[in-house]
């Protein structure tokens, strides 16, 4: 699976890239999100993650970017710290599929990819 | 003929010039080895600071990541490289690793965390935290503090319990916010105690902290009889918040504590947690109080006053105070379905200034 991961803390990215290259994902990061939608052309991914507060673009401005680009499809899963309800509301009315909130598990996140994977190998 | 005394007089100049001369000579090397040697260090230091780096991330992914090595099989330790073991004796290593630690367990829950105080505890940094609980330098201890409570080293709760009235109120700030994180409202017993004061943005951050708790039904009388006045007016807010009517007589009593703040905060307090005998304990209490507070019963009676205040309230529109006058008026008309009527009948047997206020509540009412 090709994964874009748009997210601006080092040591989160080195966690996460790690864990998505371990599970067999393809990933490509990018450190803003200004960069992460400059990427969707180049790259095509299956699956966006995103942290919100990053320099250039928040992370709601691309899960607009992203699902203006690819209406029917790549899923984008936002993955941060910032888990006040109208956020969270906000996200999902622009399109996002899933919302984790920062400290999270690993694991978790790791299966939540997963569940994302199921349409392709159908 | 040149004059001796000219020739004397050029050789000096000659000779000061020299000086000078050497002296910004002088300076431009000395500038030039300080920057050179800086450099140098510099770049020395940067290099270690990078393997350090490296190795400081090889152990956190190890340990993030440990439930999915095949090594982890039958052994509990996370491995450690011999080299990282032996780094652990220089500080600067230990602090860069602590707080790398520090920055990703905030970041990460479940197994990943826990494997995370399994290598902050096996490396033995949470001795070395230990140890600086006890620095004479505040900034230590409350990093210390800060360490253990982000590594959920809960085990060195009774430690920390030492802190939540030390005399530096950083370091006490640390303790008190480490108490509840790791006893959830029992770690309020520290109430019990304390005895310098709780600042308003301490008393906001362990509210918070509260927030994301299911509420628990502690016991709180005691602190409402506490020589810290902040003790009391954090007590009220929980009060409040928690909505507890069990204590209301507690909270009526503090409208006769010497304090204004606390007396504030029980007019506010009640707001919330009130009877139909919260108004008369208002207007018992009320000459007696400062124009603050005055104002804040008023506001409050908004909300608690009844068909027996009209009379109170009527009798504040000639109050000297402006703000008495439009608030008692604003408290009429809100807090019973005929203050309207009782204000305007009022006013056609009073003078202008009151019929000002009339049109005033009138307008607020429309709006």
């Amino acid at each position: 699976m090709k994964i874009l991961v748009a997210e601006d803390d080092q040591l989160m990215i080195k966690m996460l890239e790690f864990r998505l290259k371990k599970d067999g994902h393809d990933v490509v990061i990018t450190n803003d999100g200004r960069a992460a939608v400059q990427k969707l052309d180049d790259f095509q991914p299956d699956l966006v993650i995103t942290d919100i507060m990053m320099p250039y673009l928040s992370g709601l401005e691309v899960v607009s970017a992203v699902k203006k680009r690819y209406p029917t499809g790549t899923p984008v899963i936002i993955l941060s710290g910032m888990g006040q309800e109208n956020v969270v509301l906000e996200a999902f009315q622009l399109g996002a599929d899933d919302y984790m909130t920062k400290p999270f598990s690993p694991n978790e996140l790791s299966v939540r990819v997963r569940r994302f994977e199921a349409p392709l190998v159908k | 003929m040149v004059s001796k005394a000219y020739l004397l007089s050029v050789f000096s100049i000659w000779h000061i010039q020299n000086i000078v001369l050497a002296g910004i000579i002088l300076l431009i090397l000395g500038l030039l080895v300080y920057m050179l040697s800086y450099m140098y260090f510099k770049s020395v230091y940067d290099k270690k600071f990078d393997k350090w780096s490296l190795i400081s991330d090889l152990l956190i992914r190890k340990a993030v990541f440990y439930d999915d090595e095949e090594e982890s099989e039958g052994d509990s330790a996370i491995p450690v490289t011999a080299r990282a073991e032996k780094l652990m004796d220089n500080k600067h290593f230990r602090k860069l690793l602590i707080n790398e630690i520090m920055s990703a367990k905030r970041s990460i829950t479940g197994i990943s965390a826990d494997n995370l105080k399994h290598l902050y505890v096996q490396l033995g940094l949470d001795k070395y935290a230990l140890g600086n609980l006890s620095s004479g330098r505040w900034y230590i201890r409350a990093k210390a503090i800060q360490e253990l409570t982000i590594m959920s080293m809960h085990e060195f709760v009774d430690q920390l319990c030492l802190y939540a009235d030390d005399k530096n109120d950083l370091v006490r700030m640390e303790a008190q916010s480490a108490l509840i994180q790791f006893n959830g409202f029992d770690g309020l017993h520290f109430l019990d105690t304390v005895t310098y004061p709780i600042s308003n943005w301490q008393q906001i951050k362990l509210l918070q902290q509260l927030s994301h708790l299911p509420p628990a039904n502690i016991d709180m009388t005691q602190w409402f009889k506490s020589d810290n006045s902040s003790v009391i007016i954090f007590t009220l807010k929980l009060a409040r918040i928690y909505q507890r009517f069990d204590l209301y007589y507690d909270i009526v009593s503090c409208l006769d504590h010497p304090d204004p703040l606390v007396r504030y905060e029980a007019i506010h307090c009640l707001n919330e947690i009130y009877t139909d005998e919260t108004s008369d304990d208002f207007i018992s209490r009320f000459l007696g109080e400062i124009l603050k507070n005055q104002l804040a019963m008023i506001k409050v009676m908004e909300t608690v006053g009844t068909e027996k205040d009209v009379l109170f309230l009527l009798d504040l529109l000639n109050h000297e105070n402006d703000e008495i006058k439009i608030g008692a008026a604003r408290a009429l008309v809100q807090s019973n379905k005929d203050g309207m009527v009782s204000l305007e009948k009022y006013s056609k047997e009073s003078n202008d200034s009151i019929n000002e206020i009339v049109m005033h509540i009138k307008g607020e009412v429309a709006a």
